[in-house]
This record gives structure tokens, C-alpha cells and sequence, in this order.
């Protein structure tokens, strides 16, 4: 069978696991694209953030 | 009715009228019409150039006699020929369509999948998109982050000697800080705190045995209780003197409740206490 019909089979064919596919991804998605869109702001601005430099200020202080 | 009349004589003919010479009345149609000038006619005057077409009659000879003949039916005026979607129309035997294989897909299933797949594409982004609008709109509602600061006292555990009550402002509350002893922390799980007005364990009470913390707020009316006093060794609220054991429990007096307790974590690294 070819895997277009699988797919069509397993996610497609009922509305009720489709929508629950549906519901599923966009969850999935939204972990992903938090965590994608994280992921790149911290190395855009590696160096920058209070979470980087902090070793910097807080160690002295510890002291 | 005047109305039938009047309608009966609009829609008369107009040859039902006739002149006082006795020819009938037309009023719209000119009978002293004559045919385009003509270049081979000779002059004005004379008879008609054009010649009435044989469907309109006019008298024949025949054998029987003279006959005039009007058709109702007219023949055509032109050469009749069959017309055709196009001159040179190929003659078959079915209506055949045109061949669309070229554009037919080659497999139905999987351009179904993808079908279904956009479809599904567009519900999972639409509702991500519904998600995160209502989580934001949401988020707009909660406290900001100097709020949030604001709101959170630290004190630190080790300044407080045990048996010692240490009493800090939080949220504009006094919050209570008992360093208990041993013996107070027997006290407080030996009571048979089921029985009592609004039971509670001292174990639901604390976290730590050794420290109680709980809001400095009477129950009652919203006095400020006063530490070590009272019968049971606790708090004793002035105001209409209800009485609170040493873990902050309403033993006696107005009171409803035990003495609350506020969200509080500790902080074992720095040896502190974070309220809120």
C-alpha cells in the first residue's frame, strides 16, 4: 500500500482522529516553536543577556 | 364599467373608423408612401418602380380564370443551407470530449493525502494561532514582573533564634516567623487536632517543623494577635480574645479559622525563607 494511503487511513479517514491529530500538532507545534524561537533569541544574543553575565556581578558579591 | 369601455376603445382598429368618403381610417399609415427614389425611374410620378413580391398577391392568369393568391407562410427570401458549428465540422459517430488525461492526476490517493494534509496544515496553525491569542490576552491580566518582585519578602532563617518570633511586613500583612522548639513542635503534633474547630494538622501546617510561618491576621476581625500568650502557648488576639496554639490553630474565643498560611518556600543554598 502505498504510504499515501496509510496516511490517509490512519489520520484521515475518521474526523474525530483527525481533529484529535489536529489538536495533538498544533500542542506539539507549540512546545516547538517556543522552544525553536528560544533557542534562537539566546544565541542571537548570546553575550547580551542577564543570564550570561551574571556570573560577572553576582560571584564579588557572594564574597 | 367605464373602465372596459375606455379599454374596448383603445384597442380598437383603426379601420373600424371611416372617413366621411368611406375609406377607413388610418391615421399612422400612409398610403401615398412610394418607394425609394429610384435612379432608373422615370421621374416622380408614374407607376411604382418596385414590384409588390408574389406573396403579396395580385392578380394571376390561369386557366381557370384570374386568381390572387396572399401567403400567409412566406418562403424564405434567401437560398436555404443547414448551418453548422463550423464549415468543416468532422462528422462522428459519439460526442467525444477532449482529452484531458494531460492534466489528470496521475495518482488519486496521494493528491487526497495532501489534501486532507493542508487542510489539516491550516487547523493545527489556526489553532495555534487561537491558543496563543488567548494565553496572551491572558497573560495581559496577570502581575507584571516589578509587581511580582514587589510581592516576595526574603528573610533570612538564621538571625531568628529558636523559641523566638520573629514578625516581617508582607503585602502590607504582618507575617508571623516562629523558630519552634522541640518541645513546642511536640506540643503542637500531640494535640488532637481533630476535634478542634477547623482541624488541621500541624503536619498540613508546616513545612518545616521548626519553622512556623502563618499571617499575622486574626481570623476573627483582623486584629494583629500577640505571640507567646494566650492559653495554649501560641497567640492570644486582644481584640476579643481568641486564643491560637503554637501552630497558629484556633483553640478558643470568636475565631472561625486557624491562622492562615501564606505561600512560602525555603531556600536551603542561602539559608532563607522566600514569603509569596
Amino acid at each position: 500500500m502505498a504510504i499515501s494511503t496509510t496516511i490517509y487511513n490512519t489520520f484521515f479517514r475518521r474526523n474525530s482522529v483527525f481533529v484529535a491529530t489536529i489538536f495533538t500538532g498544533a500542542f506539539a507545534f507549540g512546545i516547538g516553536f517556543d522552544t525553536a524561537v528560544t533557542t534562537f533569541y539566546d544565541r542571537w544574543n548570546k553575550g547580551k543577556q542577564w543570564k550570561d553575565i551574571r556570573d560577572k556581578y553576582v560571584q564579588p558579591a557572594d564574597e | 364599467m367605464a373602465f372596459n369601455g375606455l379599454k374596448k376603445a383603445v384597442t380598437l382598429t383603426p379601420s373600424v373608423r371611416t372617413l366621411p368618403s368611406g375609406v377607413p381610417a388610418a391615421p399612422l399609415l400612409n398610403l401615398a408612401a412610394r418607394a425609394p427614389a429610384d435612379p432608373h425611374a422615370h421621374g416622380a410620378s408614374g407607376p411604382r418602380s418596385d414590384v409588390a413580391p408574389r406573396w403579396a398577391g395580385g392578380v394571376s392568369r390561369t386557366s381557370s380564370g384570374l386568381v390572387s393568391k396572399s401567403y400567409i407562410t412566406l418562403p424564405s427570401t434567401t437560398p436555404f443551407t443547414a448551418r453548422f458549428i463550423h464549415t468543416s465540422v468532422a462528422v462522428k459517430s459519439a460526442p467525444e470530449v477532449p482529452d484531458f488525461s494531460h492534466y489528470r492526476a496521475n495518482d488519486n490517493d496521494s493528491n487526497r493525502a495532501l489534501s486532507y494534509f493542508m487542510v489539516g496544515s491550516l487547523g493545527l496553525v489556526s489553532a495555534s494561532v487561537a491558543k496563543s491569542t488567548v494565553t496572551e490576552f491572558l497573560k495581559t491580566m496577570s502581575a507584571s514582573a516589578d509587581v511580582l518582585a514587589l510581592a516576595k519578602v526574603e528573610v533570612e532563617l538564621a538571625s531568628i533564634p529558636e523559641g523566638k518570633n520573629v514578625v516581617i511586613k508582607w503585602r502590607g500583612k504582618p507575617v508571623f516567623i516562629r523558630h519552634r522548639t522541640q518541645a513546642e513542635i511536640d506540643e503542637a503534633r500531640d494535640t488532637k487536632w481533630q476535634s478542634l474547630r477547623d482541624p488541621e494538622s500541624d503536619e498540613q501546617r508546616v513545612k518545616k517543623p521548626e519553622w512556623l510561618i502563618m499571617l499575622g491576621v486574626c481570623t476573627h476581625l483582623g486584629c494583629v494577635p500577640i505571640g507567646e500568650a494566650g492559653d495554649y502557648g501560641g497567640w492570644f488576639c486582644p481584640c476579643h480574645g481568641s486564643h491560637y496554639d503554637i501552630s497558629g490553630r484556633a483553640r478558643k474565643g470568636p475565631a472561625p479559622l486557624n491562622l492562615e498560611i501564606p505561600a512560602y518556600d525555603f531556600n536551603d543554598a542561602e539559608g532563607k525563607v522566600v514569603i509569596g
